[in-house]
């Protein structure tokens, strides 16, 4: 009874197509949401933190202060301002005009030169969460450099503690965040042009059509989801070649294991899409639902912006049932670190059984809600 | 009232040309009993109309008959089979066209025209000269690649019946075929199903406009899920007139205290108003006139022919 028929299928994909290509909201939506999201997170957005201004309450003034304060503005994270007295280092902090001051008691350039150890005091603003993670990521380069100049040559082997970064050494904001807009860029445009599409059907009456002839729900579904995987596919190899010849993001893994990785994510999006789309019924519902389900948890939940390993704990576990997660991962373990399949595979298995499952969920209440 | 006649099911040498067979055919939502336990049969060739307000159960009646939906208990069979196989035997060989517009409006005529043929599985060339005979038959002169949206309304009716018929079924179904169109568009609509039942081809048409269901070979009038009458428009009038009607025109003076009087007159069986005027039916000739003489003399009075409209207002309760 069963009996899945290519040929309504295709007849279906077909017309999909045309519909995608007349209709300037999903065209513009589809090439022109990939070329924002490029634009917007390889320059636009930069997660690397510059120019922090710095207050120095130098009151010791000595040569060995004079050089600290040289190599926190030589770091280029730095950028010293003038302190206030009246002021007072909070209340710098506390207006703004800094971000971070360092206070250098009396006797500091006497007790390095005696070959001691002398403090220094680092108050950071941590109101600004990220800002203070990455400040406090470069602090322990800057004491190495720091340890390394003032004991100079003299002191022996000098000790220094160096933080040492695999994969991405130049911590590259855009290596890291233009590979994963194909997350972003599957989980928004896949589920809600999916959405989109069976919804509109529905509300213009034309599903009546499609259920009055003997197609069978497998083939409506099957000649949706083909052209619109398709048309996501699109967007994603935009996102590689520009993060390859724009933004020169290395690619260190197989593009085969690329490739599946977005299949099996654009399957699970697509399903989903699917899945809102026979639930709502109506385009406007169905948009909204495609934001929040689709958009949200690509962008906050997997990774993407937010460290999962930093998220609270219920979020860390609900994000183990978010296809976006384990996509983000896969992705940047395939990119960056050049990760094989044996490497990769608890990324691979959630995916899996993630698409498999939004699949035959979305399957099922297509088919019950289209049969008679 | 419900259990009016219903004329013309005696005709057992028909039977063998019923291509719609019906019986006590039944469906619930929930505890919502949209059509309940309807009968009826349709001959091959006949215009067949359902006659009702929204609501009646017309629709659903038909998608039943599409094999869109599954009844909850009764007997359908269409074409000779029935609803066993979830409904896709019968969708191969009926043909549907439901109330709303339903191709697809930012698609051009050809690409709407081989959507519907490549869902029916119809080779190209098939599909071309079946086409070319359906556009000759319904005059539809439109260039392929004209697009749907800007088409008129009568037009893209046209359209949809086309792609409603491209597969050549031997039974047509309209939901409300003329809802929203212009009147002259309605009367070329109708031509058309005239000609399509004139090769032999079975049409059941669901319709809220009286004029249309007169065109009608045989109406079955719905009401609350029950067919309430069955049989040609003819027959309906018959069985729900027995007497004569008369329509009356106080032509501006006060009908209140006239009415009052009328309604009890004896050997009255409706008195109903259309608009300014009103129309009552009487048992007997004798009575009627007996009936009439006593209305002031400023008011007109005529013997009318009682219409569909009256029959559906008799038997279906009007507004109530």
């Amino acid at each position: 009874m069963t009996s899945f028929s290519p040929h309504r299928a295709f007849a279906v994909a077909r017309k999909e197509v045309m519909h995608i290509l007349r209709d300037p909201f999903t065209l513009a939506l589809a090439l022109g949401l990939p070329v924002m999201l490029v634009t917007f997170f390889g320059y636009a957005i930069d997660f690397e933190v510059k120019d922090i201004r710095l207050a120095v309450y130098d009151r010791d003034g000595g040569p060995a202060a004079r050089r600290l304060k040289e190599i926190f503005s030589a770091s280029g994270y730095f950028r010293p301002v003038e302190p206030e007295a009246a002021a007072g280092p909070i209340g710098m902090l506390d207006s703004g005009r800094a971000s971070a001051a360092l206070f250098l008691e009396p006797g500091f350039s006497r007790t390095i030169k005696g070959g001691g150890e002398a403090p220094a005091q680092f108050v950071l603003d941590g109101s600004d969460n990220s800002k203070a993670a990455a400040v406090a990521g470069y602090l322990p380069g800057i004491a190495g450099a720091a340890r390394l100049r003032l004991s100079g040559p003299g002191g022996g082997e000098p000790f220094y503690a160096e933080t040492r970064f695999l994969y991405n050494h130049e911590l590259n904001s855009r290596w890291f965040t233009v590979p994963g807009l194909s997350a972003i860029i599957i989980g928004l445009l896949a589920i809600l042009l999916t959405a989109l599409t069976v919804a509109r059907e529905w509300e213009n009456g034309s599903m009546e059509l499609l259920l009055s002839t003997p197609v069978r729900p497998l083939e409506i579904m099957a000649g949706k989801l083909v052209p619109y995987g398709v048309l996501v596919l699109a967007g994603v190899v935009f996102v590689y070649l520009s993060s390859r010849l724009v933004f020169g993001v290395p690619f260190e893994g197989g593009h085969l294991l690329y490739l599946a990785a977005c299949v099996l994510f654009i399957t699970a999006a697509l399903s989903q899409g699917l899945l809102i789309s026979v639930l709502a019924r109506q385009q406007q519902v169905a948009m909204q639902f495609a934001l929040i389900t689709g958009l949200l948890p690509s962008m906050l939940l997997s990774g993407f912006i937010f460290p999962v390993e930093s998220m609270p704990r219920f979020f860390r576990a609900l994000t183990m049932l978010l296809a976006p997660r384990w996509f983000m991962a896969a992705v940047r373990g395939i990119t960056l670190k050049g990760a094989d399949l044996s490497e990769l595979s608890e990324p691979f298995l959630a995916l899996g059984l993630l698409a498999a499952g939004m699949l035959a969920l979305a399957l099922k209440k297509f088919k019950t809600d289209l049969e008679p | 009232m419900n259990d009016t006649v219903v004329p013309g099911r005696g005709d057992k040498g028909l039977l063998r040309n019923r291509v719609v067979e019906v019986e006590n055919l039944t469906i619930r939502f929930g505890d919502f009993t949209a059509v309940d336990g309807v009968s009826f049969s349709v001959r091959k060739g006949e215009i067949f109309g359902f006659l009702g307000a929204n609501g009646a159960g017309k629709t659903t009646t038909i998608r039943m008959l599409c094999g869109l939906l599954a009844p909850t208990s009764g007997v359908v069979r269409v074409g000779g089979l029935d609803f066993d196989d979830g409904g896709n035997g019968i969708k191969s060989i009926v043909g549907y066209m439901s109330q709303k517009f339903t191709l697809y409006d930012d698609l051009t005529v050809g690409e709407n025209l081989d959507f519907a043929a490549g869902l029916r599985k119809l080779p190209a060339a098939a599909a071309e000269k079946r086409r070319a005979e359906l556009f000759g038959m319904t005059g539809f002169d439109r260039p392929l690649t004209a697009k749907v949206s800007d088409l008129p309304g009568g037009i893209k009716q046209e359209l949809a019946l086309a792609a409603a018929m491209l597969h050549d079924p031997e039974i047509v179904f309209l939901d409300e075929p003329t809802s929203g169109v212009s009147p002259a568009a309605r009367a070329r609509f109708w031509g058309l199903i005239r000609r399509i039942t004139a090769v032999g081809k079975t049409v059941i048409v669901t319709t809220h406009y009286m004029d249309e269901a007169e065109q009608c070979g045989r109406i079955a009038l719905m009401r609350a899920g029950r067919i309430i009458a069955l049989g040609s428009p003819d027959e309906l009038k018959d069985s729900a007139f027995p007497g004569p009607m008369a329509e009356v025109d106080f032509q501006g003076s006060d009908p209140a205290a006239p009415i009052e009087r009328l309604r009890k007159a004896p050997g009255l069986l409706a008195l109903s108003p259309h608009g300014m005027r009103w129309h009552a039916a009487f048992s007997e000739g004798a009575l009627m006139d007996a009936a009439l003489s006593a209305l002031p003399v400023s008011v007109r009075v005529r013997k009318i022919k009682p219409s569909l409209e009256d029959v559906f207002i008799r038997l279906a309760g009007g507004a109530q």
